[in-house]
């Protein structure tokens, strides 16, 4: 149950001081052990490993993909799969469309490659801004206390007070004939929306666990030996915090890829793209709807990108738990 | 405590003050107005579209539709109409004739509040967290407890759906499953009143969150496992049970009641899908759709109630976490 | 001590879905069959039977109406499901047919003047309405003069315009209180006895009488009346319930074939029949239910819990893939017709050529089987099959893309790069503007590709929230160059399709239509008394709309319901509204013997 971090220091002989300054702060072997326990840990590997496929997936769709996602085939609407003979409603397969066609006749396969690109944008890009800016604001609350914490979470109050999906709908009516609502296929507005209300649940999260740390004896230590209160808060605070945030962003990753599908539902969503140079032209969340109202027709619809997001899920579950391991040296080497 | 509870209590009313002037503004930034129709039908004329607009006030300058509102206005006939400041939320512009606080809190003849639209879906929404308390916190436990056994991958796998798998994709699957095929539950209630007809909709509207609550508390868990205290506890020779609930699940919950105060807000005030699937008279639906008739006295009035319940939930979060860690201090 | 704990929680989840079963379906009616032993003649008769109580029980018409009514008041409603719950509840004083022929309701006869100025009806005598009291002329004197006055606020107030005196109100700026007392005796609406003088109350019985001066000669206003905007709502139910009276069911006291016996909202409204209707009474309970998703609707139809409920299009192929879902399916006519709208005053729909290219470009028939998965009609032409006034005929402006190409080319406009070109070289930049929903995607995705394959024109596609397209196509100034839109008709008449809509500052003008030809047509025909005389100038009239092609007229609206096979005598009519049937619900009648 010993600390790899703790072990070489406790053999040196150094100043006292310096001694016990090197049993927490010690930036470089911190992130690297970090790293080489992660990729001990085959399940976060296997994570990684899925992100990474997706994320090229998304990026060369136009070369993967064996169809044209905007190509309309007239009389092959609602296809099924390639491995059902006769779908529901009486259409056969057709083995050039391995998942079958939507509505128009266009390549479900194909589309939800594409779709890969929004649904992973629209999954990453608000969940970072959400982190960055929900655990800034948390560990500011929740260590400095007093005034400082009672505006911070005052003001997350304002913002946890709007109803997420009442606050982007009515961002999202007002602003979408705008400039900015036009802005890469109504994309930038969505993220916008997305993490403006998104960060406030990483900031309480990271200040109840930064209030029950900061009275913990190792950050009183710290305290003792002249640490500033930054040093504190980035290096010893926030890496034992952890935990929950990786957890939750593992889980906000696809509650954006969803909530994109629900303003679709609400007619919010990604403007449609015409011309398949263009980068964004679907989403997952899209299909999906699409998926729920022909459940009787072509439930296959559902199937592809139901996986891709179940994938990426699973993906972040790993690579989460794989880093919050990795991260936290007191876990290290326990069953 | 009494203190801090009174000054939680007060700071509600800045906030509201806030949020409603966003939502004011926003609302009327969006284009048109509620009288914009269904294009298939005939537009309201003119002449009967000024009539509503003075009837209803629309035609004054926005700011003092704003005060009208929250304060309060002089009517045509100079008696003095009380706004929000009297627990009025308005007219609504869509059920003409009926107020917000009609449509949301005034139950049908000879029932009582718990039938009426928030009613229904405080009932449903609270239905919700106990089934997502009651299975996530144990799951969450259990597969702490038995890290990388069966029991924790087929947890990992029912949570991976919870959050995976949209609400309005469930839904449909569990209706055929339940509904059709198995023919346990109805589809469309016949009545509100039986317990059964609730299972569906709560379950569905909780899974998420159950699944969250399961996930936070196996992480918490493995972490509070791992800390000194509890090796201090069991080499004391504590029971095994009590340093499982006494120890490790009692200094587990803090992240996971920091997620469910809100959830216990957004779970309250309902789902739009949920509701629309199962024809589910709650409060959800009127918020949304809200929106997209320009109801404004509802958008406003919808949000407001919101707001307020997440205060309070937020505030009892804050109270749970002196019970949970005596070390936190309310002050 | 750990397995302790998870077998409690197994058990927990185990128990949410066993408490699920433990309840039985409560829905299904259960068979319940007696045995009944008689001794005749000292032999033991047998006889199984239902028991006697069930027969007698008055069966349940169970439809998905969709989503709940915004609001139940005969002068303020305007919406499909609200008219549906107020045809049960009330009748006008004339009604529709299955042909769509408008035929005696509350009112026996009616009968113009020569120059069709003023319209007399007569009641039926002896009306009564459900509570057993009298209805008479007096009682649709008031329900007129309510929707005409300004401080109802009708959403549909507009539709009884012709009516001399109700526009002079209507229109009235801030009236004095004399100015208004004149205004509404302006109003020529009077309820008569039989001697022809004034009523006096509602307790009077001869009052039978209803004199309704015209502004202008308006031959088709007995087919307005059969509209809900003056069904007779009882002015004191009004005046005690408030502005809620409508949402309690013991304030609708009606004179129609039904009687509302709760209105429990976004849950149900519950119907019995009024045992005091004229036309005879019904033999079923109705129940509507708001069920607005479609998957779950039909799930819950397959299900047995409803009688009828809508058909999307994404289930029609596996319906018809289904032998009894197939023969359960009532697919018919609708009232509304769908056109591609040019704006006539942006470019470069100014030009017909460019309108007429755009028109010829659609193939409606591939339109109407794989975009609206065959729930449609593909039409060229403005009035609907089936309402009088439609043109078999009229081929112009169908899907030739040879012809598209030609007119295009003809135009001055040119392509190049899949950039359209004006006359003069510079770019136009073509929209496509849709209220934004999963369905509408597909429609618009469908049309610009199509655009693009045969006149090779790059459209983008600009979806908006519904009330914001709303209220940007509502004006002549904001209206989008490019986008669809709908008429769904008020009343069989080809004058609700031709003069309320194209006539110039009628609804036609927001893609700036204007044709002062086609203006006095229109007003010829409104006001021609001799139906004989009349058709043939609104057939003149509607083929001067499409000699300059301002639309591409692209499809009607079909009817779609499943109807289970035990409801019979249901009577298809294209004015259906929110169910099949409701005009005339007294020949439904439900087979008891076939209920599951």
């Amino acid at each position: 149950m010993t600390t790899q971090v703790s072990q070489p220091s406790t053999g040196k002989t150094q100043a006292h001081i310096a001694d016990l300054t090197m049993m927490t702060v010690k930036p470089r072997s911190l992130w690297m052990d970090a790293w080489s326990r992660l990729i001990k840990n085959k399940a976060s590997v296997v994570g990684m490993i899925i992100i990474v496929i997706f994320t090229f997936l998304a990026l060369f769709a136009s070369v993967i993909a064996p169809h044209n996602p905007l190509q309309i085939n007239d009389g092959k609407g609602f296809l099924p799969p390639t491995w059902i003979e006769v779908g529901p409603n009486g259409k056969a397969s057709d083995p050039a469309y391995f998942f079958g066609t939507d509505t128009l006749g266009r390549d479900v396969l194909s589309r939800t490659l594409y779709g890969a690109r929004v649904s992973m944008t629209v999954g990453f890009l608000p969940t970072f801004i959400i982190i960055v800016i929900g655990t800034i604001v948390g560990l500011f609350s929740g260590y400095r206390g007093g005034r400082m914490d009672n505006i911070l979470m005052r003001l997350t109050d304002v913002f946890y007070a709007f109803p997420d999906l009442l606050f982007f709908i009515i961002v999202m009516v007002t602003l979408r004939q705008t400039y900015i609502g036009q802005l890469l296929n109504g994309l930038f507005l969505l993220f916008s929306a997305l993490a403006l209300v998104g960060w406030v649940g990483f900031a309480r999260i990271v200040r109840g666990q930064t209030l029950s740390l900061k009275e913990k004896e190792f950050i009183e230590a710290a305290r003792c030996m002249g640490a500033t209160d930054s040093r504190i808060m980035f290096r010893h605070i926030l890496p034992n915090s952890l935990g929950p945030v990786i957890i939750l962003t593992a889980m906000t990753i696809p509650g954006m890829i969803i909530t994109e599908a629900i303003l679709g539902y609400l007619g919010l969503g990604l403007i449609p793209s015409t011309n398949p140079k263009d980068f964004f032209i679907t989403s997952w969340g899209a299909s999906m709807l699409e998926g729920q109202t022909a459940i009787n027709a072509q439930p296959w619809l559902l199937l592809a990108p139901a996986i891709a997001v179940s994938l990426v899920v699973l993906a972040f579950t790993f690579l989460g738990d794989g880093l919050r391991d990795a991260l936290d040296p007191r876990l290290q080497g326990t069953q | 405590m009494g203190k801090f509870l009174l000054r939680r209590m007060l700071w509600l009313i800045p906030v509201i003050l806030v949020v409603s002037t966003i939502t004011f503004v926003l609302m009327h930034a969006a284009p048109g107005g509620p009288w914009d129709r269904d294009l298939s039908a005939r537009q309201v004329d003119p002449a009967t579209q000024k009539m509503l607009n003075t009837y209803y006030g629309l035609d004054k300058p926005l700011w003092r539709q704003f005060t009208a509102y929250l304060i309060g206005d002089i009517d045509s006939e100079g008696k003095f109409d009380c706004g929000l400041i009297c627990g009025d939320l308005g007219p609504s512009y869509r059920q003409r004739g009926l107020t917000i606080q009609q449509i949301l809190f005034m139950p049908p003849e000879e029932k009582s509040i718990i039938y009426s639209r928030f009613g229904y879906s405080m009932r449903l929404g609270v239905y919700a967290l106990l089934f997502a308390i009651i299975i996530g916190i144990p799951a969450g436990v259990i597969s702490a407890l038995k890290q990388n056994t069966m029991v924790d991958y087929l947890s990992l796998f029912i949570v991976t759906i919870g959050i995976s798998v949209p609400n309005f994709v469930m839904a449909i699957f569990l209706i055929i499953i339940f509904a059709s095929t198995l023919h346990m539950v109805s589809i469309v209630p016949r009545s509100w009143d039986e317990v059964s007809v609730w299972i569906l909709p709560a379950v569905i509207l909780g899974f998420n969150t159950m699944a969250r609550t399961a996930r936070l508390t196996r992480g918490s868990m493995l972490e509070t496992m791992r800390q000194d205290y509890i090796r201090t506890a069991r080499s004391k020779g504590l029971s095994e049970r009590v340093v499982i609930v006494r120890h490790m699940i009692k200094n587990s919950l803090i992240p996971v009641v920091t997620i469910l105060g809100p959830a216990l807000a957004a779970l309250v005030t309902g789902s739009f899908i949920i509701e629309t699937m199962f024809g589910f008279p709650g409060m959800g639906r009127a918020y949304v759709t809200a929106i997209g008739q320009r109801d404004y006295s509802m958008i406003m009035g919808t949000t407001l109630i919101y707001a307020v319940l997440v205060a309070l939930a937020n505030v009892s979060v804050d109270v749970v976490y002196v019970f949970l860690d005596p070390r936190i201090r309310l002050d | 001590m750990r397995s302790k704990l998870f077998v409690f929680v197994s058990f927990l989840i185990l128990a949410s879905f066993v408490l699920a079963a433990c309840q039985p379906a409560a829905v299904t009616p259960e068979k319940v069959v007696e045995t009944v032993v008689i001794e005749k003649e000292g032999q033991t008769v047998v006889v199984t039977a239902t028991p006697a109580a069930e027969a007698a029980e008055t069966p349940t018409l169970r439809v998905n109406l969709g989503s709940w009514p915004d609001i139940i008041d005969p002068q303020k409603s305007s919406f499909v499901n609200e008219i549906a719950h107020l045809k049960m509840m009330y009748e006008g004083l004339t009604t529709l047919d299955a042909e769509l022929n408008t035929v005696p309701g509350a009112a026996e006869s009616w009968e113009y003047n020569d120059d069709a100025t003023e319209l007399t009806f007569t009641l039926r005598e002896g009306l009564k309405y459900s509570d057993g009291s009298l209805l008479n002329a007096k009682r649709f004197e008031y329900s007129i003069f309510r929707n005409v006055d300004p401080a109802t606020a009708g959403e549909y107030a507009a539709i009884t315009d012709d009516i001399a005196g109700a526009k002079e109100w209507r229109y009235a700026e801030e009236p004095t209180e004399e100015q208004l007392a004149e205004l509404k005796a302006g109003l020529k609406v009077q309820a008569l006895d039989m001697a022809g003088n004034a009523c006096v109350d509602y307790e009077q019985a001869d009052c039978r009488i209803l004199k309704i001066g015209l502004s202008q000669p308006a031959p088709y206003f007995h087919t307005v009346m059969s509209l809900w905007v003056t069904f007779p709502a009882k002015e004191e139910n009004i005046a005690e319930g408030g502005d809620i009276w409508w949402t309690s069911s013991k304030f609708h006291v009606g004179n129609g074939p039904f009687v509302v016996k709760s209105l429990e909202p976004y849950v149900r409204g519950y119907f019995e029949p009024n045992a005091n209707y004229w036309g005879g009474v019904a033999t079923y309970n109705l129940e509507f239910r708001y069920i607005t998703d479609s998957a779950v609707s039909f799930e819950a139809y397959k299900n047995n819990e409803f009688d009828i409920v809508p058909l999307a299009a994404e289930d029609l192929a596996t319906v018809q893939n289904d032998a009894t879902l197939n023969a359960e399916a009532n697919i018919y006519p609708g009232s509304c017709t769908f056109a591609v709208m040019f704006h006539q005053l942006k470019e470069p729909f100014t030009n017909q050529k460019v309108r007429e290219a755009f028109a010829m470009a659609l193939d409606r028939e591939t339109w109407v089987t794989d975009v609206l998965k065959g729930l449609g009609a593909p039409t060229l032409t403005w009035i609907p099959k089936g309402f009088p006034g439609y043109d078999a005929e009229e081929n112009r402006w169908g899907f030739d893309p040879a012809a598209a190409q030609a007119a295009l080319a003809e135009s001055g406009y040119t392509v190049n790069n899949g950039q359209l070109l004006d006359p003069t070289g510079a770019v136009v930049e073509m929209v496509d503007t849709f209220s934004d929903t999963p369905r509408n995607r597909v429609r618009h995705e469908w049309l610009v590709a199509k655009w693009k394959e045969v006149l090779g024109v790059d459209i983008s596609l600009n979806p908006v929230e519904a009330t914001t397209y709303t209220a940007l196509t509502k004006d002549v100034n904001t209206a989008p160059q490019l986008f669809i839109l709908g008429w769904c008709a008020d009343y069989p008449d080809p004058q609700n399709w031709l003069s309320v809509y194209w006539k110039t500052g009628a609804f036609g003008e927001r893609i700036g239509y204007s044709n002062p030809d086609l203006d006095a047509k229109l007003v010829e025909a409104d006001s021609t008394v001799d139906p004989v005389a009349r058709m043939p100038l609104y057939a003149e009239a509607q083929k001067m709309l499409t000699d300059g092609a301002p639309v591409a007229f692209m499809w009607n609206n079909v009817n779609s319901y499943l109807v289970k096979p035990w409801v019979k005598g249901i009577v298809q009519t294209p004015q259906d509204a929110g169910w099949p049937g409701d005009v005339a619900p007294l020949s439904i009648t439900i087979d008891t013997s076939m209920l599951p």
